[in-house]
């Protein structure tokens, strides 16, 4: 055993003067680079090194856990509100922005219409109702909303027209619901017709324009305005689009469906048009 | 105050709240939601659940109650539901003082009758008042009957647990 000791020292010994000898020369020779032991040691350490460091790092992270928890308990706290703040913050702006928005439209529309009076109002509640379309609004006779005013989104689009009003509140009546009828006409073409609410059309809020001249065409694209006529409405309001055309199921009548450009689902701020110069 | 008195102020203190709450809900919350392409209707169930459990008087008035705000979130002027679910609440009540095992297949046929009656009464009203397309509104009248179904379970379990507290 002691001879086996003896012979494996002393051939470990020389193999690391070997080395050693080996090593010292290549970092002479190679003037400031990598030796070749670093070489050679480099695809079975590097791995190693990573996984040491990266345990290293860990300990050092649960160290920091467990002796600075309290700390970090206030800090991610203190990040918490400050996140919360910060989502306040840009939940306002964008909420600013929109309103912005909103008013923007609407100083465009105003300055088009500078004969129309209008009231902002908030939408309140919707009906219940799945065979009508309504909404109530925030403002009422106090605001000097009356019976019929008209009621129009930002843009000016058309919503629909006032059917029912209290001191503090109005209900409205959309465009698109069964009751409504509003002379309308093709913005293009001239063509005169009756916008109305139907129930074939209801479910997917759509509208139909028709009681129009056969002899004027119409064309999927073209724009529907409020045409003015008995005074109910001023002229000119955008009411939709035309997006089909087709025939009344006793195959006489022809009538457009049209889209509603207004949103009226979605709709949130209004406003109501409490005067308006009637055009002849 | 009485025993009678005291089981009543109870009843009213628990009832009204939930009356309440499913009017916000029904006006609010249902109004944006759509099920088959109809808006659900939760107060006729409502009225369902109190008259099996409570009788032709709870019945009766809460049916008159919902009705009332049941036209209110309808943003019209007509009491076509008040008398509906009146008479819903004291009939059912009724039957569900003499004849009537309270259960879910009971609160179950009784709702799809309910239901089926408001749109019945909605139908027939659009119908004859407005001329409106029988078959079209036939398919609305469905759908929001069977949207409403959605809900008998939880509002059977809820009048379920409100009679056993009152």
């Amino acid at each position: 055993m002691k001879d086996y000791i003896t012979k494996k020292g002393i051939f470990i010994a020389a193999a690391a003067i070997v080395v050693s000898v080996a090593a010292a020369i290549s970092v002479a020779v190679s003037g400031g680079r990598a030796g070749f032991a670093s070489l050679l040691s480099e695809p079975f350490f590097k791995p190693v090194k990573s996984a040491m460091t990266s345990l290293v790092g860990s300990l050092e992270h649960l160290y920091d856990y467990m002796y600075r928890y309290d700390e970090i308990v206030a800090e991610n706290n203190r990040l918490r509100g400050r996140v919360a703040e910060l989502e306040q913050e840009y939940r306002e702006y964008t909420e600013i922005s929109e309103e912005n928005e909103r008013l923007r439209s609407l100083l465009g529309f105003a300055e088009r219409h500078e004969d129309f009076a209008m009231e902002p109002v908030s939408v309140i509640s919707w009906t219940a109702s799945n065979f009508a379309s309504s909404f109530t609004v925030s403002k009422g006779s106090n605001a000097g909303i009356a019976l019929y005013d008209p009621v129009v989104d930002e843009n000016g689009h058309l919503v629909g027209q006032v059917t029912s009003v209290t001191s503090g509140s109005s209900t409205v009546t959309t465009v698109i619901d069964t009751s409504s009828h509003v002379g309308a006409l093709i913005y293009e073409t001239g063509a005169t017709g009756v916008i109305s609410g139907e129930f074939e059309l209801f479910r997917d809020g759509r509208l139909k324009f028709s009681y129009f001249s056969a002899e004027i065409p119409l064309t999927v694209g073209d724009t529907v305005v409020t045409s003015g006529s008995g005074g109910l409405y001023p002229a000119g309001l955008v009411i939709g689009t035309v997006t089909g055309i087709s025939v009344s199921s006793s195959g006489l009548d022809p009538y457009a469906v049209v889209e509603p450009a207004a949103d009226i689902g979605d709709s949130t701020h209004l406003f109501v048009i409490t005067d308006f110069a009637v055009s002849e | 105050m009485t025993r009678n008195k005291h089981r009543t102020l109870v009843k009213v203190l628990i009832l009204a709240p939930y009356l309440i709450l499913l009017y916000i809900l029904q006006s609010t919350v249902f109004t944006h939601l759509t099920l088959f392409g109809a808006k659900p209707l939760i107060l006729p169930l409502a009225v369902v659940g109190v008259a099996l459990y409570g009788g032709h008087a709870e019945g009766g008035v809460f049916g008159l109650f919902a009705g009332m705000l049941m036209d209110l979130s309808y943003n019209q002027p007509t009491v076509e539901f008040t008398l509906i679910l009146t008479l819903t609440g004291l009939v059912l009540g009724i039957l569900s003082d003499t004849a009537l095992v309270q259960g879910f297949p009971s609160f179950l046929v009784s709702a799809v009758l309910a239901l089926l009656l408001c749109s019945a009464w909605q139908l027939l009203a659009l119908a004859v008042l407005k001329g409106a397309p029988v078959a079209v509104i036939a398919g609305i009248a469905l759908r929001q009957s069977l949207c409403s179904l959605v809900f008998a379970v939880p509002l059977y379990y809820m009048s379920r647990f409100l009679s056993r507290v009152m």
